[in-house]
């Protein structure tokens, strides 16, 4: 899958968890998940159980701890992809 | 991990908050009781607590709903006795406030001296991640540890069985089977929803329920989600209860025989959950 695909599938992911659809649709690869997009932190943890889902990868804790910017995540999904 | 350097830092926050206890404690008691907050059937309360913590010595975690900003020495004066707290210093439990509620020196050195962890709550990943390493290293030493699973103070007034965060599942995913949980559900009469302090001369019914949480089969994170859920869910049962039973008996209008039979009874006739 390429990153522009997984780019998408990302924002289709975190629609539910932001509360301004707006933000979404400027989002770059360089958006912060809780800072630009005002995900709650506690939610980011659904965000990522549902990138394993969409993407059938599983993401450990460490991982997890790199989903901070959009990019980051199209980063670690990409290469478990691959 | 937690480095040597940190683990005795920590230790020596827990020397010297043992050493202030003796003045700590009974000021944080007076100035509950210059507040004119009771809790109802505190003798009992203490009485449960005191023997589950005698059943078992440790790690426990001790899971609580979250109304007011005093929650946290509230509940430990529920617990523990000023006694106790003086006695049995290890008894009391750590605290992990978010660390923007404390500005003032003043309050920042209170905090240190009362077991209290500060966290920040969307902050850099590698405190974050220091601060559990503190929380799984005072587990590992059979310790207690207060956590408000809902992450925040309920913003609803009730135990929000949605959106609540996940961060206590993961001590129970890395614990195992020493840790026992121990949820408290506190609440003042005249508390309808959050605030910063409870009202005045308020009335507390603590209700206790020791549980065991079911194995997750899942891993990671959804283990995580899976524990939190659990409690989260158990609390919200007690608060179930508590709206069935302790309000309409204190509060509601109902004047019937059996309310009156009903408030004869002490709280633990019918309503703290033991195991």
């Amino acid at each position: 899958m390429d990153e522009q695909k997984i780019f998408e599938a990302m924002i289709n992911i975190l629609k539910p968890y932001t509360k301004d659809a707006a933000l979404l649709e400027r989002a770059t690869r360089d958006t912060h998940i809780l800072n630009d997009l005002k995900v709650n932190s506690a939610r980011l943890v659904d965000v990522i159980i549902k990138c394993e889902d969409v993407f059938s990868i599983t993401v450990d804790d460490d991982e997890a701890d790199t989903f901070r910017t959009i990019g980051s995540a199209i980063d670690l999904i990409h290469a478990k992809l691959n | 991990m937690l480095s040597f350097r940190a683990k005795a830092l920590l230790m020596f926050q827990n020397g010297l908050g043992r050493l202030m206890a003796v003045v700590l404690a009974p000021f944080y008691f007076a100035l509950i009781r210059l507040k004119g907050y009771r809790i109802r059937d505190l003798k009992t309360v203490r009485a449960l607590c005191r023997r589950e913590f005698e059943k078992h010595e440790g790690p426990w975690l001790i899971c609580a709903n979250h109304l007011t900003m005093v929650d946290s020495p509230l509940l430990s004066y529920a617990m523990l006795s000023l006694w106790m707290h003086i006695r049995a210093y290890r008894w009391i439990p750590w605290n992990l406030p978010e660390r923007n509620n404390f500005r003032n020196p003043f309050l920042i050195l209170l905090c240190y001296l009362s077991k209290c962890i500060p966290v920040q709550r969307s902050g850099p990943r590698a405190a974050m991640k220091q601060v559990l390493a503190k929380c799984a290293y005072l587990l590992s030493r059979r310790q207690r540890l207060l956590i408000f699973p809902e992450g925040g103070r309920s913003r609803t007034g009730r135990v929000d069985r949605e959106n609540f965060a996940y961060g206590v599942g993961r001590f129970l995913d890395d614990n195992g089977q020493d840790l026992r949980v121990m949820c408290l559900y506190l609440r003042g009469d005249n508390q309808s929803s959050y605030s910063t302090l409870p009202a005045f001369g308020e009335r507390f019914t603590v209700l206790i329920d020791v549980y065991t949480p079911e194995k997750s089969a899942l891993t990671g994170l959804r283990a995580q989600r899976d524990y939190a859920g659990q409690i989260i869910g158990r609390l919200a049962e007690m608060e179930d209860n508590y709206f069935g039973f302790y309000r309409q008996r204190y509060r509601g209008p109902d004047r019937s025989r059996q309310h009156r039979e009903e408030w004869r009874q002490p709280v633990s006739a019918a309503g703290i959950h033991t195991p």
